[in-house]
């Protein structure tokens, strides 16, 4: 047999031991054990048919899928890789860890904690790495946090080479919506060895992801495809062997050094591989790399102009500063949502505020925003411990914000930009401040490219900004700054950035002015200006420019932009008949917050609350508990109500005054459950109300609630538990509250409750919906 | 068979939302409209199944599974095989309603009551699928874990049988419950002679306890 120039994997392991009398449902990791020598024989057909690298039994050997086996993971994984190498008979074979997903989601969706993944994976590859495995190879992954979690376990606790295979759908996304940039920016990012695809499709429906994922990396690329796709009501597969090798045949020009099967291929799928495939022939031209940065789901190519926005910053905000010192996520996330809805496609994010851990806050409001924003993210930060904590658990390519020219800057904060695969952004500044001239910034533009690149990053990766100064106060720098970003993209052919809206402080109309120096930083090249989505004529700009550049192909998203638009509503008409309770009544919470903001100007703050919010909101409910109102109604008008609280919260923020609150109630759902809409809707009809809640979220350990209970000095605790499963952990819950002493009321809630169990379970109060929760918060808290 | 999913049932829905029959608001409608769409849109209904020959002890043939309980084997009584399949209507529309939550309550609360409507409807169009190709044999209704002594905890195996996280991207948390959550696992016996209908009915229902139509009295139809 002629020996191939492509580096020939292994085919299916569960398909081959099912063969050799593994049954559907049984752990086939626990056969490294009591069948080693069916294992090891089936490596050996493997060996025989030409494989050169085996894939260990060790798919699921993680300790959550081996509870309750009988044997530890580390067990099983010295077991494996002894099977696979007595296959090796004297051949160069090497053993690589087969390592899949864990079986359990990883937050924000499901209930796995990022670093608890991470441990999971650490455990299994020092394990593999002690055993002797030549490398490590994660294969069948659809979620690229898990992935993460798993390539830097195994680069933080091994040496051991990195392979990472996800599996795609024929929509050319995963399970979990991972596009194929997205996974090719990340891993490239990361430093993986090489990268591929397995599982899922056959060869044929796969080439057109290989086609994608080369013009987006140029690491090497493995295959692993299924032999077709598996009959429903046999699980069998149909395609041929020789089919499927003349298929994988296709893919190689696209830089693909490894080929094997996945589910339902056999040694003669391998022996057609080694009988069918030499070197490919020469690559077809391909343009130069792609590149950018991603969130999980969404890729912003840095090919054109990208909206940062720049609204997730506490400067000058005293309601963000507020939420801050609260730990008020969901009005970070809002800020975030906000912002995508007006057309920002990458977030800035800072964070830093005296007084306020930034690492942690970082973490947390990095894990909340990549929850209900699909849009890449900038950490804005100038301390490397918050750009860690958040580089850590971000989920996709980031770019950091920010490096200068000072050596001990770049020194701390650009190893971690290399470590974690970001694009970083380059301040035209150093300990001697601000160069005057435009020379002087190319001058530390140019440093710092050249210190990226001794750290490892990429010249794309590279973004500078070349800094807005206030034109009121040095009306020469302007010229500057646009000198400035036209050599750096002309002359180093870097991305740039710049803070936009500095430009007009101390201005009047700033817009226009804002606006216009936009347009001038975006002719020079300017590519990702830092500015507020929710201003107008920043975003008309914008569309402006894309149609002038031809970004924008037939100027058709600029035609949509302006021929969308309806002429303004004249501020909500009919409101002048309208009262604040008949727009409560109604949801509407543009006119209910115009309402308070009359009402203001005649009565403080606490007499609307008091004498027109919430007797509105009462008869909200009484009308609900009458069956006339119907829950997403009550919501509306809750939500509504919200918009005349959010803006006596804001004008009292701004006054530096104690925010106002009715009182303070902790909300959970309980371990083991994650329906938390429930709960969800009871803290959005409580806040409405004019509570605080302080929301663990859901799949709270009972300690956790107790503790945060007593810090907090918490009166009212609610607990939600959908499922008859998960009540015993209410039952547990309220049992723990109760014996620590800390004194306070419980009510509980939940499809499978009745009033009686509550009583059994030893709560307090049971509240049968969310008008109900409030009516007990009323009577427990005034 | 391809999961499918055409319509979503409007009246179930309303079920889910525990409407009493009170008028739709024209606003409301407008709503429903375009909750059903969005889920419409966001929805990849995904399915995955097997057909089991079921051993004198109620195991299933080529595993070494057999359900627990006493229910399930009322259940499967004459029956010689039984389907077990997972459905669910794919991760963007879990995303959508949980994202959905922070931008409006009120539109999360139809959205969820929509998904779950909809992935019932794929669960019916799968079952009218599945009794014309297995006529002329008969199909008895679907019973899931979590109905009457059927344990939850059955959800695992259940898991490992399909292959379900692999084939259709549905994964267990440590608790045993299915994310996405617009999912559904359950059986379905076959048999050679037509039997007694044995859907499942409010004595096998989880919410029995709870629930707003037993306490007046009604049932919500579905049994």
């Amino acid at each position: 047999m002629e020996k191939p120039d492509i580096l020939i994997l292994d085919g299916a392991m569960g398909t081959m031991l099912q063969a050799a009398g593994l049954e559907t449902g049984e752990l086939p990791e626990t056969w490294c054990i009591t069948h080693p020598e069916r294992v090891a024989a089936i490596h050996r057909h493997y060996v025989e048919a030409g494989s050169r690298v085996l894939y260990t039994n060790t798919f699921g050997a993680n300790r959550r899928k081996t509870a309750g086996c009988g044997y530890a993971p580390t067990e099983l994984i010295r077991a494996a890789v002894r099977c696979a190498r007595e296959a090796d008979a004297g051949r160069d074979v090497k053993v690589a860890l087969d390592i899949g997903p864990i079986g359990q989601l990883l937050e924000p969706l499901g209930d796995l904690a990022f670093e608890d993944a991470y441990d999971i994976f650490r455990e299994m590859v020092t394990a593999g790495e002690e055993a002797g495995a030549d490398l490590v190879v994660f294969e069948t992954m659809s979620d690229l946090a898990e992935l993460r979690a798993a390539v830097l376990a195994a680069k933080e606790n091994t040496c051991l080479p990195v392979w990472a295979s996800m599996t795609f759908e024929k929509t050319g996304r995963s399970f979990l919506g991972v596009t194929v940039p997205a996974m090719a920016l990340t891993l490239t990012g990361l430093g993986v060895d090489a990268l591929g695809f397995n599982c899922s499709l056959g060869p044929q429906e796969l080439l057109p992801l290989v086609r994608e994922l080369r013009e987006w990396t140029d690491l090497p690329i493995l295959l692993k495809p299924n032999a077709g796709l598996p009959d429903p009501a046999t699980g069998e597969y149909k395609i041929a062997p020789a089919d499927f090798a003349e298929a994988l045949a296709k893919a190689l020009p696209f830089g693909v050094f490894a080929v094997g099967g996945c589910c339902g291929t056999t040694p003669d799928f391998i022996r057609c591989l080694c009988a069918r495939l030499h070197a490919p022939g020469p690559a077809p031209q391909r343009r130069a790399r792609r590149h950018g940065i991603c969130c999980a789901v969404r890729e912003a190519e840095l090919d054109a102009v990208r909206i940062v926005g720049e609204r997730i910053n506490p400067t000058g905000k005293k309601r963000f500063q507020q939420a801050l010192r609260e730990g008020d996520l969901d009005y970070i996330v809002r800020q975030g949502i906000e912002q995508q809805d007006a057309g920002a496609e990458i977030l800035d994010v800072n964070v830093g505020l005296p007084g306020v851990d930034e690492a942690a806050m970082m973490r947390n409001v990095v894990k909340a925003l990549q929850a209900a924003v699909d849009l890449p993210l900038q950490l804005d930060s100038s301390d490397p411990k918050a750009i860690e904590a958040g580089l850590r658990v971000y989920h996709g390519k980031a770019i950091v914000n920010s490096v200068n020219g000072r050596r001990e800057v770049l020194d701390a904060v650009l190893p971690l930009c290399k470590k974690y695969g970001a694009a970083v952004v380059g301040l035209c500044m150093d300990e001697n401040g601000i160069p005057p001239s435009a020379e002087g910034r190319v001058e530390i533009a140019r440093r710092i490219l050249r210190a990226a690149e001794s750290y490892g990053i990429p010249r794309e990766d590279v973004i500078i900004d070349c800094l807005t100064l206030t034109v009121s106060a040095q009306q020469e720098q302007a010229a500057e700054t646009l000198k400035a970003v036209r050599t750096v993209k002309a002359e180093l052919g870097l991305s740039t950035t710049l803070g936009v809206s500095n430009i007009s402080f101390g201005l009047p109309a700033r817009e226009t002015i804002s606006a216009c120096f936009l347009s001038q930083a975006l002719a020079v090249g300017l590519d990702l200006p830092i500015l507020n989505p929710n201003q107008r004529a920043m975003m008309d700009a914008v569309a402006a420019h894309r149609a002038l550049a031809g970004q924008d192909p037939d100027c058709e998203a600029y035609i949509r932009r302006f021929s969308d638009l309806l002429p303004a509503p004249a501020t909500v008409a009919p409101m002048q008949d309208m009262t604040l309770r008949e727009a409560v009544l109604r949801g509407l919470g543009r006119e209910t917050a115009a309402l308070t903001e009359k009402a203001l100007r005649e009565m403080d703050e606490l007499s609307v609350i008091d004498t027109l919010l919430i007797p509105a909101l009462d008869e909200v409910g009484e009308r609900y508990e009458r069956q006339e109102l119907f829950l997403p109604q009550l919501i509306k008008a809750a939500n509504a109500a919200c918009e005349g609280f959010e803006l006596i919260k804001s004008r009292i923020a701004a006054r530096g005054g104690q925010s106002v609150s009715r009182g303070r109630i902790l909300l959970a759902t309980v371990r083991g459950d994650i329906h938390d809409i429930g709960k969800n809707i009871v803290k959005v009809v409580l806040e409405n109300y004019g509570y605080t809640v302080l929301d663990l979220g859901r799949d709270v350990p009972p300690e956790r609630i107790v503790e945060t209970a007593i810090r907090e000095n918490i009166q009212l605790v609610g607990l939600s538990a959908l499922m008859t499963t998960t009540v015993p952990s209410m039952a547990e819950t309220i049992a723990a509250l109760r014996e620590s002493g800390h004194a306070c009321k419980v009510m509980v809630g939940g499809a499978v409750l009745t009033p009686e169990y509550a009583k059994e379970i030893g709560a307090d109060y049971y509240a049968k919906d969310a008008k109900q929760s409030a009516d007990i918060a009323k009577r427990v808290l005034g | 068979m391809e999961a499918r999913l055409e319509k979503i049932p409007r009246a179930e829905t309303l079920r889910y939302l525990a409407w009493h029959g009170a008028a739709l608001t024209a606003e409301l409608e407008a709503d429903l409209d375009r909750c059903e769409a969005l889920i419409l849109k966001n929805a990849r209904p995904r399915l995955v199944w097997r057909l089991f020959a079921l051993t004198d002890g109620g195991r299933f043939a080529g595993t070494d599974y057999t359900p627990a309980g006493r229910d399930i084997k009322d259940f499967l009584a004459g029956c010689t095989q039984a389907v077990l399949f997972a459905a669910t209507l794919g991760m963007e529309t879990e995303s959508l309603i949980r994202r959905t939550q922070l931008r409006s309550m009120a539109d999360a609360v139809l959205l969820d009551a929509v998904g779950s409507a909809a992935i019932e409807a794929v669960c019916d169009a799968f079952c009218a699928d599945l009794s014309k190709e297995l006529a002329p044999r008969h199909l008895t209704g679907r019973f899931s874990p979590g109905y009457g002594d059927y344990p939850l905890e059955e959800q695992r195996a259940v898991f490992r049988l399909l292959d379900v996280s692999r084939r259709i991207g549905v994964s267990l948390t440590e608790s045993g419950l299915m994310i996405p959550q617009k999912s559904v696992t359950a059986l379905i016996g076959v048999s050679d002679t037509p039997r007694e209908n044995r859907q499942s009915g409010c004595g096998d229902c989880l919410g029995r306890f709870a629930c707003a139509y037993r306490k007046e009295g009604k049932s919500c139809g579905k049994a």
